[in-house]
């Protein structure tokens, strides 16, 4: 095996930077909507859940068990699915499965996240007259907002890991960079391709980071 | 006016939290529930704003059963202050004490000059506060705003369940002596659920002491002191209610009972102002700072001197011989 070194690696980066841009943007493509679809089901699910505590357990346990499914596995699952509509590899299934994956920290944290909400605040609300509706806006989500935050940061560093794997069902991608550098047992593209993941999760982590702080109420 | 007419609280079918409670709060009347822990004091409460539903019976509110009444509405015109404050964190203490004037629609300008009288009226300034969030309050000044918020839209009727209970005794105190001034201001009538006796004596127009869930006596503190109803009563109220009695009067109200007897100008004598409360004239007294006090009017001029024995004829009278009915001032 040769021995990587820093000019390999910043030759290769520099001679290939067009496409490693590609790929990044398709990457970023990818767990952006998958984020942004997972928000807009964990969310409302999450909040829902407060109101019906079997079905909380059941969703929660049902999610946890798709966390558990290797993605590898749960992508080759797509295949045969989606094929049905001609969907089968792709950008499709590998959608589905990060947005599949996202499910168990959005929706658990933001069920933690208002089921914990000091019961006296809770109970003060209702009795200064909040109608349901304003009690969860005003008071339940604002209170929540952090632990919420944290489930969608954890959701997308998950998202940008796993979505490298995506590239074997062809939804391109940084992934696409480790796999065709396993074939050609290219160690610079293996490692450039991991490089750019483990850079865009730290970037993305900073980001939230700064948003979560945006969206926290200032007495929290 | 609230009236509870033979209001029950059954849980699981078969717990009995309220049992059977029949009672009237006067407008502008201060009324306490007292009794130990499980007794159904703060369920009682809590029925009043439909944070309980009421099993059996009815609650009538200034001539409307709950029950004709939109729950939403009607908690909007109740102020509810709890023992844990129950502040939002998420919220500016503007924006906390403005919430129910904010959910009734008031426009900006209202809002400001309620809120600048608010916190005047419970002694914090304004401006200062305005902007700042409940965590950065201490314990009492938490409470205060607790109260604001609860006062803000200007409710004919206040809810406090144990509001005082979680603060050390000198605040507690303090913001007892402040609570009766506003009540003085503001005349509510209140319901105000507690554990503790002296405070019920302290604050209360009316004591209501319950046990399992049932009234066992609706009385004036004076009445509750010095008559217990049953066994239950007196033992709750404790061995030494007549010293707690004390508390519930002043020395004009001694003086116009008993009379003063002539002052001497002697050396060593010891003034005190005739709004003092009995319980201290007596530990004053049991202290041996002096063995008689002076007593001064508001103006300084005096009116005569007393002693021990002044303090225990007023108590043979008050307790013993006076009956029901007869209307003793409480302050």
């Amino acid at each position: 095996m040769e021995v990587l070194t820093i000019t390999d690696f910043l030759n290769y980066f520099t001679n290939n930077s067009e496409q490693i841009f590609d790929y990044t943007l398709e990457h970023i493509q990818l767990v952006g909507l998958a984020i942004i679809i997972s928000i807009l089901i964990g969310v409302p699910l999450g909040i829902y859940l407060t109101t019906n505590d079997e079905l909380a357990s059941t969703v929660l346990q049902i999610t946890s068990i798709i966390m558990t499914i290797p993605s590898i596995a749960l992508f080759g699952i797509m295949i045969p699915i989606l094929s049905i509509i001609g969907q089968g590899i792709g950008f499709l299934p590998a959608l589905i499965a990060l947005i599949l994956y996202s499910q168990l920290p959005i929706i658990r944290n933001t069920y933690t996240g208002i089921k914990d909400v000091d019961p006296n605040i809770r109970d003060a609300a209702q009795g200064i007259g909040m109608t349901t509706v304003q009690r969860l806006w005003k008071v339940e989500i604002p209170n929540a907002m952090p632990l919420i935050m944290a489930g969608v940061r954890t959701a997308t560093i998950l998202n940008i890991g796993i979505g490298a794997i995506a590239a074997y069902i062809g939804a391109g991608g940084l992934g696409s960079l480790i796999n065709q550098g396993i074939s050609r047992s290219n160690n610079t593209m293996v490692l450039v391709g991991a490089i750019v993941v483990s850079i865009l999760a730290i970037i993305a982590d900073l980001v939230l980071k700064y948003i979560q702080k945006k969206f926290t109420p200032k007495g929290g | 006016m609230i009236q509870f007419n033979d209001v029950s609280k059954i849980y699981n079918g078969s717990v009995k939290a309220v049992d059977n409670v029949s009672f009237d709060v006067q407008d502008g009347e201060f009324v306490i529930l007292v009794g130990p822990s499980g007794c159904g004091k703060t369920t009682l409460l809590r029925m009043v704003n439909q944070l309980e539903d009421i099993t059996d019976g009815e609650i009538i509110l200034n001539g409307k059963s709950l029950k004709e009444l939109n729950k939403i509405e009607m908690r909007r015109k109740i102020g509810y202050v709890i023992q844990s404050n129950g502040l939002f964190p998420n919220m500016s203490i503007e924006k906390n004490v403005m919430i129910v004037p904010d959910l009734l629609g008031w426009d900006r300008k209202k809002r400001q000059d309620r809120f600048n009288h608010l916190m005047e009226l419970i002694g914090l300034h304004p401006d200062e506060f305005r902007k700042r969030y409940p965590h950065e309050l201490s314990g009492g000044q938490q409470q205060r705003i607790g109260v604001a918020r609860a006062l803000a839209a200007d409710p004919p009727v206040m809810l406090m369940d144990e509001p005082f209970g979680a603060l050390d005794p000198i605040i507690r105190n303090r913001l007892q002596e402040e609570f009766l001034q506003i009540q003085k201001e503001v005349n509510k009538t209140i319901l105000f659920v507690s554990h503790d006796i002296d405070e019920a004596v302290k604050m209360g127009d009316k004591i209501a002491l319950l046990r399992d869930g049932q009234i066992m006596q609706y009385d004036r503190p004076a009445e509750i002191l010095n008559h217990p109803k049953n066994d239950f009563v007196s033992e709750f109220v404790g061995q030494d209610r007549v010293l707690k009695s004390t508390s519930l009067y002043s020395v004009k109200d001694l003086e116009q009972t008993v009379g003063l007897s002539p002052h001497d100008d002697s050396a060593r004598i010891k003034t005190i102002k005739e709004n003092t409360s009995l319980r201290i004239i007596l530990s004053m007294l049991l202290n041996q700072e002096a063995d008689h006090l002076v007593v001064e009017d508001s103006h300084g001029n005096k009116k005569g001197s007393l002693t021990l024995d002044h303090i225990e004829k007023f108590l043979q009278v008050e307790v013993r011989e006076k009956n029901d009915g007869v209307s003793l001032q409480h302050e």
